[in-house]
């Protein structure tokens, strides 16, 4: 297993913490509305390949948010400073989730954001027929039976939600709810203009879905298709809105052999 | 001491346990409950017993808006106090109040509250509020910004009322490139202002700070106490002293001929007191929507929900104050002698109360009550 460590680095005046792992090319990793879970199996599994950088985004863990981070765009920006900062231009990267959209409003600002990226159950673009599940209007654990497909088969179930919350863990998640509120409150989890913007794209893009995801409808992930020239689509069975922590075997498989 | 008069204009025309279908009474609960024309009835019976409350002889009337909810007809104050402003004579109009946070437009909210002192002639009180959770979601405007918003819109409009236009107004949330209304309010430099709080922290600095008066609503008398010495503590740090007129109290209030009957009668404020106060904490408090110190500071001084008290115990408290003449006339000077508010802030219609108990109430009210506290 690699050994991933913990730090802190300073850009654009604040503290980022960033969790890193591994060695090889590097694999800029960005986490969803939910917070930075930290170097879960699958981040593990990735990190015998890559450098694994997952950072907790401004506003969320122990990371600071300079005050003009507010919304996508902003953090957006924010990541694109990181990047140049710690020489990830061109990396190679993953997002979940909110963090899919993230990554895919990198890719609309610049042409050297990535050299590949896996957009994961994304956030970012409104689906035609469903609705992107409002997750702040619904209790914390509500939105947990909403997240997985079967509890049961997610491998790190103990780890991750076996215990109460220790007093600090519910400020903290507190925190990071306020903060997906405050990036993504309205519209809510997407950008009407994002997948205009998309059609100046052409690195390789991957997109990836749980076939039951309750939280963003799988059409999006062909929404975003046809946003993104030349992608491909892969969906997961039986599987919900992260795959990446349900089926963390069939995902690294995935992402392995795309990235 | 001014005693006001005020309702919800509730539409409790439906079996209440329909809500507990549905995860709150609020937001979320169907309008298929609803039915225009017994609103209809309904809002003109209201707008009738606010005529005759000034008729009885209250000094105020008070008027409020939420959103979603049927215990709240109200949609905004504006209109409503519109129309007071025009079917009365002196009593003063409270707006307890235009919600700042989810507005879009302060400069237009600036001259339809100065319309209505014209309308009125000077008789409005311009309440500032920041809605409660619930309106967040109704109007959909972002929890994390509610406080910052209440602050710039307030600023702005009452800039609006007293630097001569045209202005400009960059603000974070607020543009404009010509702000001149024609359109200003009679009571100079504006209308009084006045805020109400349940304990936060913050509102009460912000309220003081400004020597505005503050409203403590349907908190136990002795966090009423605290709230009233802390906003004394921030005056006495800007070298004045609030008189009683900075200061009112809210609770609701039934008389009737007899203290048997008002117990009997007053029964129907139970059904604010319920399901309208209940629901999930994403609908009343989303993320953001309150400090995490203001949250905390609120959680510890008001530790039962008023719907899991008893009526007796919401009379005990002193949140519902039920009896004839004479009992409520006791209870209302043990609350003025306590507290040394300034304003008794009455909602003496409420749930199911009828039209008759209203109007006898009001009576009373008016030829027994409101004299004794003079």
């Amino acid at each position: 297993m690699p050994n991933f460590t913990e730090e802190t680095i300073s850009v654009a005046g604040g503290n980022l913490q960033v969790y890193k792992g591994g060695s090889g090319d590097p694999l800029l990793v960005l986490h969803g509305a939910g917070g930075n879970a930290g170097p879960r199996r699958y981040a593990q599994a990735l990190a015998e390949k890559f450098t694994v950088y997952l950072p907790s985004h401004p506003g969320y863990g122990k990371s600071d948010r300079p005050g003009w981070v507010e919304t996508m765009q902003d953090l957006a920006c924010f990541y694109t400073w990181y990047q140049e900062q710690e020489g990830l231009e061109n990396a190679r990267a993953i997002g979940f989730s909110m963090g899919g959209w993230l990554a895919a409003e990198m890719l609309s600002m610049t042409g050297h954001a990535f050299r590949k990226v896996m957009l994961v159950g994304a956030a970012g673009i409104k689906p035609n027929d469903g609705e992107i599940t409002d997750i702040f209007i619904i209790s914390p654990q509500q939105v947990r039976e909403l997240v997985y497909h079967d509890p049961a088969q997610v491998p790190e179930w103990d780890e991750l939600f076996g215990s109460d919350p220790t007093p600090e863990q519910a400020q903290q998640a507190e925190g990071d709810r306020e903060m997906a509120i405050r990036l993504t409150w309205r519209p809510y989890m997407h950008n009407p203009r994002l997948p205009a913007k998309l059609g100046r794209v052409s690195i390789p893009t991957h997109i990836v879905w749980g076939e039951n995801d309750n939280l963003v409808p799988v059409e999006c992930a062909r929404l975003y298709q046809q946003a993104l020239a030349g992608s491909q689509v892969t969906v997961i069975p039986n599987c919900g809105h992260s795959p990446q922590i349900e089926k963390p075997d069939e995902f690294v498989q995935a992402a392995l052999a795309f990235l | 001491m001014d005693v006001f008069y005020f309702t919800e204009m509730p539409y409790a025309e439906f079996p209440e346990s329909e809500a507990e279908k549905f995860p709150s009474m609020r937001l979320t609960f169907p309008n298929t409950y609803f039915d225009a024309d017994t609103a209809s009835g309904l809002m003109n019976r209201y707008l009738d017993e606010y005529q005759y409350a000034e008729e009885m002889g209250f000094d105020g009337l008070m008027i409020n808006e939420h959103h979603n909810t049927p215990s709240c007809m109200d949609v905004e104050v504006n209109i409503t106090g519109g129309i007071l402003a025009r079917i009365t004579k002196q009593a003063r109009i409270l707006m307890l109040g235009n919600m700042l946070p989810t507005s879009d437009n302060p400069v237009r909210l600036a001259e339809e509250i100065a319309l209505l002192d014209v309308i009125s002639g000077g008789r409005i009180i311009s309440g500032f509020v920041r809605g409660i959770g619930i309106e967040s979601w109704a109007n959909n405007t972002n929890p994390i910004h509610n406080r910052e918003r209440f602050e710039e819109c307030h600023d702005l409009v009452v800039k609006t009322w007293t630097t001569p236009g045209p202005f400009r107004w960059e603000g974070n949330h607020y543009h404009y490139r010509a702000v001149n209304p024609w359109m200003l309010p009679v009571q100079k430099p504006h209308p009084p202002v006045w805020v109400p709080g349940t304990g936060s922290p913050e509102t009460v600095e912000w309220t003081a700070r400004r020597r505005y008066t503050y409203a403590a609503f349907l908190t136990p008398l002795e966090v009423a106490k605290s709230l009233f010495a802390r906003y004394r503590e921030y005056a006495a740090e800007d070298g004045w002293e609030p008189g009683p007129e900075k200061f009112a109290f809210m609770i609701c209030c039934h008389v009737n001929d007899t203290d048997e009957k008002a117990q009997e009668s007053g029964k129907a404020f139970l059904w604010r007191m319920n399901y309208p106060l209940r629901g999930p904490r994403e609908y009343w408090s989303p993320p953001g929507y309150t400090s995490r110190a203001g949250a905390q500071a609120v959680a510890a001084r008001r530790p039962t929900p008023l719907h899991e008290l008893s009526y007796e115990e919401l009379q005990e408290r002193y949140h519902l104050v039920v009896g004839s003449p004479d009992t409520v006339i006791k209870k209302l000077r043990h609350i003025r002698d306590e507290l040394g508010v300034g304003s008794l802030l009455l909602e003496a219609q409420g749930g199911r109360l009828s039209h008759a108990d209203t109007m006898r109430s009001i009576e009373l009210f008016g030829k027994e009550v409101i004299p004794a506290l003079k």
